[in-house]
């Protein structure tokens, strides 16, 4: 057990993560905490929501273990299994495991993207019981007052054959994430990139304007995090069109005319 | 020898049977297919008939009486060839006559009955003059063949000035209201264009005046380009009306060709989508990009589109005709985006409170 602990205590955050609240998201999080109720983070991509659980696990103490969920996460991998160690077979906690016995936060990130069976092994953990089922092991383990079950999902990437199911998405308390407001993300990209609030401003125009092509094209717009990597690279010393060019326009579309109407939107900024 | 004639027979073997050539003694065989075929040069039946009748004449081995038999069948088919078929089939019956004299008398009969009495000079002279009036007819027929060409052609001009004038007729009432919608600048090159093609042929002059009106209000061709592609235009209808017609109504991927190689500058086309997701960005609307060649079927201020130059040749240059294009679509956005068209006088008293209270009494 003393390589588990070890193990746990790397995912403590020992300095605090920078997190700029947008709303009340901070005192809601910490009152479901408190009530022990799992909590569903909804938001496009980049808009925060990792960095805002990263920024709770830190402000309420807990461990947080993050599962970056995909197409071939299964039950088995979030939960444990047994694996062959020398001449002997022993069971090896998941993850999710890992953070119930420890009482950490388990971020499941886009859910959504696991396969169905996983949903199956949350669902106790997110009602009255608390418990997580490890059916090959025989064994039931109850969580302990202090973890949290907290998943992320992008409503973005709902479609026919990718969407949480109501019994699912009716277990968690929602908190909506969307980009900040210009002042605030602009706040964030000075902050988290190290450019001047000019350059913070003028990126995060270039931002709130390419955000209007989502109904034109665009799947989602720009992400916070990308104008932070926009900003890091112009601090670096890259010119302001290129590293718009690299962060902003290649990432978000393949289409060669959007990619040419965004760089024109940043050579109004720039 | 062969019955079926060889090369000096010819094609008697048609109507030479075995049985005829047997009864020929063989060593006159040649002779008697000789014969036969100077005979069927005449006429064919009468060879058939000498073909019959010869060997029997040959049996006898005489041939004086062979060659008067010959002579006396080619004067007779002389004067008519069926009265000759049926003398050379009765002679040879009728020289073995008891009286030598009757074969004689026979063909003298014959030759008679078929040539009749001679002409009188009345009928000598229908038939000189009939043979005059067949031969002043052969001298003029090439005057009569000329006379129909150019009556035909002298009618398919009057079909085409008919056409013509027809077609000057509608270009006359199509005019006036197409030159209403062309620009002022464009109206000396506009009717100089129009003029030539209109000289050349009206039906085209009307599809170039439609066409024409087009291009040059449509900015998507200069005065100069304007002039090069009525020219080659002209060039096509001078070889093809229907093809040159074709071309002026902008018809014929040639046409199309010639305005593309003529066009200068940007084409919005080229870059009609970059400017509406530009515009779009901008505004924060659903902002469509409209040709001003379209400006005819779409309100010009309308709340969802800007109207922008067909083609942009501010410049040299195709980058900073682009920038044009940028700044004309971000006018359009700002216009759609803070809805200056939409403001009414109804609307100034309402507008003067806002302003008052957003940035104070000074303000309005």
């Amino acid at each position: 057990m003393a390589v588990e602990t070890q193990k746990m205590e790397d995912f403590r955050l020992e300095e605090e993560p920078y997190y700029l609240p947008v709303g009340d998201e901070v005192e809601l999080f910490t009152a479901a905490y408190e009530a022990h109720l799992p909590v569903m983070l909804k938001g496009p991509t980049g808009c925060g929501k990792t960095r805002f659980v990263e920024h709770m696990s830190w402000r309420l103490g807990r461990t947080l273990v993050t599962v970056g969920c995909h197409e071939d996460l299964t039950a088995s991998d979030l939960v444990g299994k047994y694996t062959l160690r020398g001449d002997e077979t022993v069971w090896q906690d998941g993850p999710l495991t890992t953070a119930v016995k420890a009482g950490g936060i388990a971020y499941l990130d886009e859910i959504v993207e696991a396969r169905k069976d996983t949903t199956v092994v949350i669902h106790p953990l997110t009602d009255d019981r608390r418990i997580l089922p490890l059916e090959k092991k025989g064994e039931v383990v109850q969580a302990p007052l202090d973890f949290q079950l907290v998943i992320s999902y992008n409503p973005g990437y709902q479609s026919v054959l990718k969407d949480l199911k109501h019994s699912t998405k009716q277990r968690f308390v929602a908190l909506e994430f969307d980009y900040p407001a210009a002042d605030l993300e602009e706040e964030i990209v000075k902050q988290e990139s190290g450019v001047d609030g000019d350059v913070a401003e003028r990126l995060v125009k270039v931002a709130e304007k390419v955000r209007n092509l989502r109904t034109h094209g665009l799947e989602e717009g720009v992400s916070t995090r990308l104008l932070v990597y926009a900003g890091q690279l112009i601090h670096g010393g890259v010119e302001p069109s290129a590293a718009c060019e690299a962060t902003i326009c290649r990432p978000i579309t393949d289409d060669l005319e959007m990619q040419r109407s965004i760089l024109e939107l940043v050579n109004t900024q720039f | 020898m062969s019955t079926q004639g060889g090369g000096a027979a010819g094609n008697v073997g048609m109507y030479v049977g075995r049985d005829m050539l047997a009864a020929v003694p063989e060593d006159r065989r040649d002779d008697y297919l000789r014969l036969v075929q100077e005979i069927s040069d005449l006429k064919y039946q009468l060879g058939v008939e000498v073909a019959r009748q010869l060997p029997r004449l040959f049996q006898e081995q005489d041939d004086e009486a062979i060659e008067h038999y010959l002579d006396q069948v080619r004067a007779i088919a002389g004067v008519g060839w069926k009265s000759g078929v049926e003398v050379a089939r009765q002679l040879p019956d009728l020289y073995h006559a008891p009286d030598p004299g009757i074969a004689e008398a026979y063909v003298e009969i014959v030759t008679e009955a078929t040539v009749g009495p001679p002409d009188d000079d009345k009928t000598q002279a229908f038939a000189a003059e009939l043979e005059d009036l067949e031969r002043e007819l052969r001298e003029i027929e090439p005057k009569q063949q000329r006379a129909t060409e150019l009556k035909s052609l002298l009618a398919a001009r009057d079909r085409r000035d008919e056409r013509r004038r027809k077609h000057a007729q509608e270009l006359a009432a199509a005019l006036p209201p197409i030159l209403a919608r062309l620009r002022p600048k464009h109206r000396d090159c506009y009717m100089l264009e129009v003029r030539l093609v209109a000289a050349a042929d009206p039906e085209a002059a009307l599809e170039a005046a439609n066409t024409m009106l087009d291009l040059l209000n449509g900015e998507r061709v200069s005065h100069d380009g304007a002039a090069e592609w009525v020219r080659r235009g002209l060039d096509v209808l001078e070889k093809n009306k229907e093809v040159g017609r074709g071309y002026f109504r902008m018809g014929s991927k040639y046409s199309l060709e010639v305005l593309e190689e003529l066009r200068e500058g940007l084409a919005l086309r080229q870059v009609a989508r970059v400017l509406k997701l530009y515009a779009t960005a901008l505004s924060g609307r659903d902002v469509a990009v409209r040709g001003i060649d379209e400006m005819d079927s779409v309100d010009r201020f309308g709340p969802d589109h800007i109207i922008l130059p067909a083609d942009m040749r501010f410049f040299e240059d195709d980058d900073r005709n682009f920038v044009a294009y940028k700044v004309a679509a971000a006018h359009g956005a700002a216009r759609i985006e803070f809805g200056t068209y939409r403001f009414t006088l109804d609307e100034i008293p309402d507008t003067v409170d806002d302003l008052t209270t957003k940035y104070g009494p000074g303000a309005a």
